[in-house]
């Protein structure tokens, strides 16, 4: 990997935004995911090599510490925060077609539910690996789902609960899905979630954490 | 004897083989029983002292409690929240947004507001009703909590890495709030103040050092200088923050399902009360021959110690009533 990739890679996977940003304290005053993100632009990289090769590859590192608990929230959200801010360099490309995104990811909190935490960082994390990521916030309705899909065609869907109260909602909202876009396939999780209610409401896959969400749709893809 | 003369024996030590304390979290649970909506519960501090007190005589709890939501205090400093009828009251804005916002930022009167007035009310009310035979939990944020109900969780969490000054400005506002509130609520007679500040639980323990723990300190210890006891409420695992945790003086550390007894026993030492904790998932889904098993396990782990029977946090609103009381009949 050439040296600015892994650079990129390592502000993502410590969550340096940018030379001004005083986190985290060793690396202060040098350059974060958003200006080596530009220079390596400039030097002439491939902008699909900048995602995959460097942001894509920090987002994993930081994926896996968070599952073995090695960091926490804020740190991932540092993360997702150098991420995403390099990426706006990188929405030309997007947008032109230079760069191919491997698909659509549609995520919420199902109705009812207000936490998302959980959900963003699954959000931030898919969109750190490549994909694109249409949000639609917490408290999220079955008909707001399935118009997302319509508006979004050939995309996949996640789903968050946290509460056992809410969770129930999954099964209402899978089934309008499948109904609207049997093709769709869609990915539970949150704390109560269970390998066991996946296969009971018949959702396509569930993951304990992002990294599981990320594996599972890069799959969908390969 | 009274149940608050059974929880002194408890703080002091005595009585650890025989009696058995049982405090589960009762919120939306508690409403239902008692066919009101959440709505009423968390609006309207009549209704959520009547329901408390009516699942404390059906399930014979030993301790009530002011809980029901996080946004009081997020109320009181000025966000607009809503009451949904059957969920918890939903904050419909971010009224933190910039460091200029955090300065700006005005402690509430809270005798003035209306939220923070209902649960001082309720207080009263409780004290009227019970009059001092039973143990009177009040509540409140912690400064962790209220300050992501305030700034936004994701915001927060990000502020304490990038603008240090954001976090303190704000969160030294939430703890003066914090601690007047708690105050309010002993002089109308709580003797027991929770401290709920469950963010904490998603934290490293660098961070939790740096910016919470001389906060929960600063509250616990003036909370005790008001003469009530402490009851720090931090769901989620916690496992790490323990070795921390057991500096700040609390009287009663609830821990959720997570969390290892024995190894929070060995760390925070014997003096703390620690109340918990079986899972409320495993309280709501399981057959109450498997929760009377359960319970079995935990007293006996807790033989001896100073402990509370109770789920690792709320208990669920869809728990069957017969399952909560098997937990109760198995632990006496
Ligand atoms: C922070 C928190 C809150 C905050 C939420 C702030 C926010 N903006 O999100 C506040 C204070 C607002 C809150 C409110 C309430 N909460 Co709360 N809360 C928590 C807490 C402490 C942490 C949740 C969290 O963010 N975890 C961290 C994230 C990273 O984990 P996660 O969400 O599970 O997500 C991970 C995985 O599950 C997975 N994942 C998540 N989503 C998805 C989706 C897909 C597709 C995939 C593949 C994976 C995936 O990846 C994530 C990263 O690893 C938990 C306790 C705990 N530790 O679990 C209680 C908890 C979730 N809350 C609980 C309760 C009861 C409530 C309230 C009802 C309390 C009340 N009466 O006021 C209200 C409900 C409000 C509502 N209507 O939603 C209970 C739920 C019990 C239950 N199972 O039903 C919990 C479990 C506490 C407990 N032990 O009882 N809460």
């Amino acid at each position: 990997m050439s040296e600015i990739l892994e650079k990129i890679a390592y502000c993502v996977e410590f969550g340096k935004i940018n030379q001004q940003s005083p986190y985290p304290p060793d690396m202060k005053g040098q350059l974060g995911a958003d200006e080596l993100t530009k220079e390596a632009l400039d030097t002439g990289l491939a902008p699909e090599d900048i995602l995959k090769k460097g942001l894509v590859i920090g987002m994993e590192r930081i994926g896996i510490k968070f599952r073995e608990n090695k960091v926490f929230v804020p740190q991932v959200l540092m993360s997702a925060k150098a991420m995403s801010t390099a990426i706006e360099h990188l929405k030309p490309f997007f947008q032109s077609g230079d760069v191919k995104r491997s698909g659509i990811f549609i995520i919420g909190t199902v109705a009812g539910d207000l936490h998302d935490i959980g959900k963003n960082l699954v959000s931030m994390m898919v969109e750190g690996n490549g994909w694109e990521v249409v949000d639609l916030g917490t408290d999220v309705s079955a008909d707001k789902f399935v118009n997302a899909i319509k508006d979004n065609p050939g995309s996949h869907v996640g789903l968050s609960a946290l509460l056992t109260t809410t969770m129930i909602n999954m099964e209402h909202i899978l089934k309008e899905v499948k109904a609207a876009s049997p093709e769709t396939r869609v990915l539970i999780g949150g704390a109560p979630v269970s390998e066991d209610f996946k296969n009971k409401i018949g959702a396509d896959f569930y993951s304990p954490d992002p990294q599981g969400a990320v594996e599972y749709l890069n799959s969908l893809v390969a | 004897m009274t149940k608050k003369q059974k929880f002194d024996r408890l703080l002091n030590g005595m009585d650890l083989e025989t009696a058995k304390l049982f405090r589960p979290i009762l919120m939306h649970f508690a409403a239902r029983f008692s066919q009101k909506t959440y709505r009423e519960f968390a609006s309207d501090y009549r209704v959520l002292v009547e329901c408390n007190i009516k699942a404390m005589e059906y399930f014979d709890t030993d301790l009530v409690g002011l809980i029901s939501d996080p946004y009081r205090e997020t109320s009181a400093f000025g966000a607009k929240v809503s009451f949904p009828d059957e969920a918890v009251p939903k904050c419909e804005e971010i009224i933190v947004k910039s460091l200029e916002d955090a300065k700006a930022l005005k402690n509430p009167d809270l005798y003035k507001e209306e939220r923070t007035r209902d649960r001082i009310e309720g207080a009263k009310y409780f004290a009227k009703r019970l009059k001092g035979d039973i143990p009177v939990i009040g509540w409140i944020e912690g400064p962790l909590a209220e300050a992501c109900d305030l700034a936004g969780v994701g915001e927060m969490l990000m502020q304490m890495m990038i603008d240090p000054d954001f976090a303190n400005i704000l969160m030294d506002k939430c703890v003066v709030t914090a601690k007047e509130f708690a105050r309010l609520q002993i002089l109308e007679g709580c003797d027991i103040i929770g401290m709920g500040d469950a963010i904490c639980s998603q934290i490293d323990i660098g961070t939790y050092d740096a910016f919470v723990k001389e906060r929960q300190k600063e509250i616990i210890d003036y909370v005790h200088e008001c003469g009530g006891k402490v009851k720090l409420h931090i769901c989620g695992d916690i496992s790490h923050l323990l070795a921390s945790i057991k500096d700040l003086g609390m009287d009663i550390l609830d821990l959720d399902w997570q969390v290892d007894m024995d190894i929070a026993h060995d760390v925070i030492g014997p003096d703390v009360i620690r109340c918990g904790n079986i899972d409320p998932v495993l309280i709501q889904n399981s057959s109450s021959e498997q929760l009377e098993i359960m319970t079995g396990e935990t007293i006996k782990k807790e033989m001896g110690r100073k402990h509370i029977i109770s789920g690792g946090c709320e208990i669920t609103v869809n728990t069957p009533i017969e399952n909560l009381m098997a937990i109760r009949k198995s632990s006496n």
